[in-house]
Formats: C-alpha cells, structure tokens, sequence
C-alpha cells in the first residue's frame, strides 16, 4: 500500500474510534465521559479543538489577503488549498463545539437570541458568517469539474474580492474576539497570559499561525503524495513569519514588563515551565530556523519551524482556555480518553475530507495520481475474503469501510455502557442503629445522629400490636429485623433479594425451577413472590407496602416512613412542627451524644493494640 | 463464572452485535456504490425494473418457484426462516433484557408458539444440513460455510431451548446459557462477511444478476483472461 492508503486507514480508524466516544458522549452526557467539572468547564474540547481550531484556519484570511489585496500573485498556487483548510477547519470547529455543548440542539440560539454585551455572541456570528464565505470561495473549485453550474461559477468569482474582504473583516474581529472571551476573569487566568490585550495577542499569533499552517501543509501534503515541495514559495511565507512573529514577541515582552508579570517567568512553578516551553516553541526556536537563509529555504528547516509554530500556539490557546486557570481554581484538569478521542476524530475527519477534495477536485494545478492505478494492473486479490477486490479504488474503499466498522465496534466494545448512572456515587455501608429504648441513627458515622425514641415510639402507637407500623417487612423468622438489613446502603438503591445465595449450597441450594416456572424464561416476571414460601415475610397489616424487593438507600428510606408519619400525625394531633427537621435532626442532642461517647472512650485503650508510649515534650 | 457471564452479555455483546450491524450497513452501502458504478459502465441503460421486481419478491416464498422441481427442499428451508427470524426478535426473555436496558420494547411471541417455532427451526437446520450432506449435486457446488452455517444457527435455538424449559440446576443453567450467548456472537460477527449477508442484500441480488447481463457480449472472458484464469470455474 502507498502512504497515503495508509495515512488514509489510519485517519478512517481514528474517526470509528472517536464515533464510538460519540456515541458515549450523546447518550450519557459529559460528566461521565470528559474529565470537566463546575471548576474546570472549558477543557480540551474548548482549547483545541475551538479556540485552536479557529486559530489553525486563519491561513485563509492571510493568504487571500495576502494575494488578492496586496497583489502578490506569486502565491496564488497555495490559495485553494488555504481556503480549503480554514473551510474544513470551521465545519471542525462547529461540529467540535456540538460536542462541548450539553444542549447541542440550541446551538441556533444566537441566531434569534441577541445578546450584543457578549463576546461569545459576536464569535459566534463571525463564525457563522465566515464559514458561509468561505463555502462561497471555495465553492468554485468543486464546480469547475461540472460545465453545468458555469453560470453559478461566474458569478462566484465576480464577486470574489467582496467574499475576500468579507473575510478578512470577519476573521479580525472574531480572531480578537476569542481572545476577549478571557477578559473576564483576570484572577482566574495566570499573570503570565492574562493581559487587557489578550485580544491583540489572539490576533498576531493567529497571522503567524496561519502562515505557518499553510506552510505545513503544504509541506505534508507534498511528502504524502510524492508532489515537488513548492520550497522557494515557503521560504517567502517564511520570510514573514519572522516579521510577525518577531512583533508577537516584542509585544508579549512588552506587555509583560508593562504589568511587572517577568519575574514569573523564572518563578520555577509549573506555569512558569509552560511559559518557557511555549515561548521557545513559538517564538525563540521559529525565529532563529527561519531567519537564517539557509534553514528558511532547507525543508528540514521549514518543516521544524512550521511544526513549532503550530504546536506551540496550539498550546498557547490549551493555556489560555483553561489549564492555566487550574492554579487559581485548585483544580486538577487531565483531559478524559473520550475527550481526546473526539477530538482526533474530529480532525481526522477533516483530514479525509481535505484529501477527498484534493483527489477529487482542482485544488492544485494537477490533481495527484494513484501510482497503484495503473491500466495493466490487476485487481488485489484478498486471501481473507477469497475474493479479487476489484480497482484500486475499489479495493481501498472496502479497506477503509472495514477498518472503520471494526474501529467501531472495538470502541462501543470499552466504553463502560453498564450502570453509568451510579458512577460518582460511592458506596456508603450503613452502620445499623444502636441502642435499647433510645435508638441513635448514624447510618454514615457522620457525628450528625439522630436520637429515635423507640420506647415512646412503641407506647404512643399502641404496643406491641403497633410494631407492624414500621418493621414492614422482616427477615424470614424474625419479626423485628432492623432497617439497615435491607436499606444497606446510605444512597443507593440495594436489592434485598439475594439471589446467588439462594442458588449457592450455604443458601438454600436451590434449582431454578424452585421459584421459575419450569417452562417459562427465568427472569423476574415469571418467579414466584417471595412470601409464597416465606409465609411471615411481610406481616399482616403493614403499613408500607413492599412493591418489588430492592430497598431504597437508606435516607430516603428513614424520611420516607418517619416524615411521612409525622406529617398524619401533625395534622390529627394539632401539631405543626412534627414534620419539621429540627423535630429528629436536633443539633444539641446530636452534640451531646457525641460528647458523651468520646468522654467515654477518652483514655481507653484496647486490650488487643499496644500502642507506643509518646513522650511529651 | 459471574464476571466472565457480564463480560460476555456486556461488552462482548456490544461489540459482536456492532460489528454485525455496522458491517451490514457497509455492505449494503458497498453494493449500492458498486451496482451505481456498474451502471454507469454500461451501454445499455434500461433496466426490467417490474421483472426485478417481481423476481425480487417471488424468490421470497421459493416454494412457489421451487415447488414441481424440489418441492421438500423449498418447503423446509422456507419453514426454517421462519422460526430463524421471529424467535431472537420476538422472544419474550429477549425483549424483557432489552427493555432493562435501553427501555424500549415491542410485543412478543407468546411462549408456546416461540417453543415449536425453536423445535421447528432446529429440526429443519439439521434437515438441510442432512440435506446437503447426502445429496451428490449439493455436495458438489458446496464450500465449507454452508456446511457449518445449519450447525452454528442451530446451536443457541438448542440452548435457549434447554435453558428455557428444562428443570437444570442453577450451575448448568449458567454454563448452558453462556453457551448460548457465546454461540449468537460468534454469529453476529459472522453474519456481514459470509453468505448470511443475504439477509441485507436480498433487495439487490437481482438487481446485481441482471446488471451482468448489460455488459457486452464474451467480456466475462476478456477479465478471466487479465485474471489468467481462463477456461476455470469461477
């Protein structure tokens, strides 16, 4: 196989990889796949693949500007492939921020809902704006290959220095703009990048991005379809990227020393070590690459210095949008698997859609040739299938589609489908009451108990006679068995049927057909109730009717029967705080107690643990 | 044995029955592309649309077509589609698992009927492959996987079957249904990629059979020849 069938298997495995997160992501929602939470809202997602997203397609404004604007027509070569990538780059972004959304289906309502104090507002209708101008730029190249929409075409590039200026009017605001999503939280965002100017920085680095970006692609586009790297036209870019960035810097610095925030550099914290890293990626390293001549026209040269770039203002944006906040939040943020999935599906996705369009339509000069297409070449020939796999395309396309399905289902494979709703609630054993005619309740041995009367309890309802009132249901020849043998977990629900000890030889080691019918699929419906052999399950006259046997968590259980009650009796009794909190959760009682037991184990030890004498000093 | 039970009903399943459905869905959209492209390389552009049509559909009840001919053939393997496709769709212990999960549900087989149509379908898998096995011009025109197919697709109807109905302890029970779990992946995984595709792709076999015949004249020749197959049954 050629690199690019193999680049393209790769990018076709990645996006079934992240369709499968996808579906995880859509149908249990984000707290249980991403790693964000109310202190960390804006992750990955909102760093890479939005505010870096946006930033990686600005080559489209810079190299339209730079041709049809300043007139410099010796970079026309490079103008489709420019406008193609920040068209895909935008798709990315919307369909990325789909993802980060929690109510992805309201991604509309800034159409109809105007809130012009926003910035966020103003992005997202540059956004949308640019994404239509940019589909009516490129546009003329897929309908080049059709005569029929000429008319359509002509019209299109008539008015194409309207759609160019459109874009660059959009791209400046909204570029800046995304920077001034941050202006807002000036203690939350570490000194190093926060700045009042935060939306020039956005807007410089984003020309030096896009000059960068184009040359990289430019450069990996060559390497995978064997073309001629356009080298001397790179070298020009490159030749003002110094410029650009050199001003980047000098305005960083500035700006830097201007607010007194130098001195963190050197501070030795982790930000101060994200600083360094970032600012020899995009800012000390391109700079001496590209302006020594003979790196700046070597394409080892032009490769590091592009790929630098691109990374570190990626990592600039990752910075701004949320990790340099970790520090002043107290946080701790590492993006979820599910998260960077998603993300590198998104791209990958793009990715094929640039290729198919290079393929397909005349975003070169040339369009690329399969060196596998060959006229005398015979079909692949699959020992798997046993089949002859037909042209090339054909071949590769039934690759592809497999790859992709099987990159699927490996993925719904690891995603925890099972019992997602109780993750993030731990289990809490309930501790049983103790106690003889006063009962304390501290189900979670949290300190805050409360003091139950049973005796009172048991005298005001009628005796022994009213024991049924509460004790509903019991364990086989108990009559009184306490609450926590069923409600055995503080939240959670808890099945109060155990099945595998029936069927086990320490239970009752019973068959199925025991409680199934004989005949009948074995599941819930078609067993036998419980009080069929156990005759004194549920004694008569219970208060509480037992629908199926798994007990609700143990707090809801205690405010169901006792709040419940409390609140007839109020009612009959002309007693209005009965149903109140205060009636059980009484503070000084809970105090008391908890006094009374540590006075009582103060200076205890235990017969079975010889502690170490301690010498005071 | 519970873990391992979970794993196979959990993400096991999962990824059998995704690979099933997903690689249906690739082969109906390969053929579609395949037959779309095909189309357009050839001269002849009409196509029998009511003829296919009507084959189409009269090949779903082969016992009208087949019956002077192999009249026992036709009526076993038609009847041993039946309970094949209404059992694992429309078996109460099947709904039931999942409307647990995903809480959608549809109506069921009442269970007499899903037992006889379970005895029924593993009485005529064994039937054609029997069938298959002694008859000379069967045997001749047959690859391993129609052999095994009968055998496998019999496999979880004989295993439900016994977990259903019969008085097992509770360690067979498990064993036999873990059996029976294990046995239906394995199918699923299968389906997409060997001649049980036929379940998606019967809307198109005729289409595809007539498109052969708008190619020119001997050209199945001149590709046995690049091939450098010729005079080799295909």
């Amino acid at each position: 196989m050629d690199r690019v069938k193999i680049f393209k298997l790769i990018l076709w495995i990645v996006t079934g990889l992240g369709l499968s997160a996808a579906i995880a992501r859509f149908a249990f929602g984000l707290g249980v796949t991403t790693n964000l939470s109310d202190t960390t809202p804006w992750g990955f997602w909102i760093g890479f693949d939005v505010v870096s997203g946006v930033a990686l397609a600005a080559g489209g404004f810079v190299i339209t500007a730079t041709v049809y604007i300043m007139r410099k027509e010796e970079f026309h070569p490079i103008v489709k492939p420019a406008v193609l990538t920040a068209f895909l780059g935008y798709i990315a972004v919307i369909v990325g921020l789909l993802f980060d959304l929690g109510l992805p289906w309201n991604i509309w309502h800034p159409v109809v809902q105007w809130q012009h104090h926003s910035a966020l507002f103003e992005v997202a209708w540059c956004v949308m704006l640019y994404t239509t101008v940019l589909a009516l730029e490129f546009s003329p190249v897929p309908l080049e290959e059709t005569s029929r929409y000429a008319k359509i075409r002509s019209f299109l590039m008539r008015y194409r220095l309207v759609f160019v200026i459109l874009g660059i009017m959009l791209s400046t605001l909204h570029q800046s703009s995304l920077g001034s999503l941050f202006l807002i939280m000036p203690f939350k965002l570490h000194p190093l990048w926060y700045t009042p100017i935060l939306p020039i920085m956005f807007f410089i680095s984003a020309i030096a991005l896009g000059l960068m970006m184009v040359t990289f692609e430019s450069l990996f586009t060559s390497w995978l379809y064997r073309r001629k790297a356009e080298t001397p036209l790179l070298a020009k870019l490159g030749k003002a990227a110094v410029w650009v960035i050199a001003i980047y810097a000098l305005v960083r610095f500035i700006d830097l020393g201007a607010r007194g925030a130098l001195g963190y550099i050197f501070a030795g914290s982790f930000e101060s070590i994200m600083f360094i890293v970032e600012a020899s990626m995009v800012i000390i390293i391109p700079l001496i690459l590209l302006s020594i001549p003979r790196t700046r026209h070597s394409l080892k040269g032009l490769w590091a210095a592009s790929l630098l770039v691109v990374l570190g203002i990626v990592f600039n944006r990752i910075n701004v949008a949320g990790l340099m906040m970790t520090s002043a939040t107290g946080s701790h943020y590492v993006p979820s698997l599910s998260e960077i999935l998603i993300s590198a599906s998104v791209v990958s996705a793009a990715v094929l859609a640039f290729l198919f369009a290079v393929e397909h339509f005349k975003v070169w000069e040339r369009k690329p040739i399969d060196p596998e297409a060959k006229v005398e070449k015979l079909p692949e020939f699959d020992r798997a299938s046993n089949t002859w796999l037909g042209r090339p395309e054909v071949a590769a396309r039934i690759k592809y589609s497999l790859a992709f399905v099987l990159a699927v289902a490996v993925g719904l494979m690891f995603w925890p489908f099972d019992r997602l709703e109780s993750r993030g609630i731990q289990d809490t054993p309930v501790v049983k009451a103790r106690g003889g005619e006063k009962l304390i309740i501290n189900g979670n041995r949290n300190f805050d108990l409360v003091l139950f009367k049973h005796k009172m309890h048991e005298d005001t309802l009628g005796g022994k006679e009213s024991c049924v009132k509460c004790h509903h249901m019991n364990i086989p020849g108990d009559k009184e068995s306490g609450c926590w043998q069923c409600h055995a977990d503080m939240n959670k629900y808890t099945d109060a049927f155990r099945h595998d000890w029936h069927a086990s030889p320490s239970g009752g080691n019973l068959g199925c057909v025991k409680c199934h019918e004989p005949d009948q699929p074995k599941m819930a419906l078609t067993a036998s109730e419980c009080n069929e052999c156990h005759k004194d399950l549920i004694p008569p006259g219970a208060a509480i009717k037992v629908e199926d046997y798994t007990a609700p968590g143990y707090v809801d259980a205690m405010h169901g029967s006792c709040v419940e009650c409390h609140k007839e009796k109020a009612a009959a009794l002309d007693k209005p705080k009965l149903p109140q909190c205060t009636t059980c959760h009484d503070q000084e009682v809970s105090d008391s107690i908890n006094q009374a037991i540590a006075a009582k184990h103060e200076g205890r030890k235990s017969p079975w643990v010889t502690m170490p004498e301690i010498e005071e000093n | 044995m519970q873990p391992l039970m979970d794993f196979v009903a959990g993400p096991l399943f999962r990824l059998t029955f995704a690979i099933m459905l997903l690689g249906l869905l690739r082969i109906v959209v390969l053929t579609v592309w395949g037959v779309i492209q095909a189309r357009r390389q050839t001269d002849d552009k009409v196509m029998p649309w009511k003829l296919i049509t009507e084959n189409t559909l009269g090949w779903l009840v082969p016992v009208l077509r087949l019956w002077k001919t192999r009249p026992i053939y036709s009526v076993v393997s038609f009847v041993f589609h039946i309970g094949l496709i209404l059992v694992p769709i429309f078996l109460i212990g099947h709904i039931q698992l999942i409307r647990e999960s995903i809480g959608i549900g549809w109506p069921v087989l009442s269970d007499n009927l899903a037992d006889i149509l379970t005895i029924v379908t593993m009485v005529t898998a064994v039937a054609l492959f029997l069938g298959r096995l002694f008859s000379k011009e069967a045997r001749f025109i047959s690859r391993p996987q129609d052999y095994v197919w009968p055998v496998l697709l019999a496999i979880p109807f004989a295993t439900g079957y016994v977990c259903n109905n019969m008085a097992i302890g509770a360690g067979v029970y498990q064993w036999t249904m873990l059996f029976h779990m294990l046995s239906a992946e394995l199918i699923f995984v299968f389906i997409p990629f060997t001649k049980i595709a036929h379940c998606v792709l019967v809307p198109f076999s005729q289409m595809v059979s007539t498109l052969g015949w708008k190619f020119p004249p001997r050209s199945g020749e001149g590709v046995a020849e690049t091939l450098g197959k010729k005079e080799m049954p295909v």
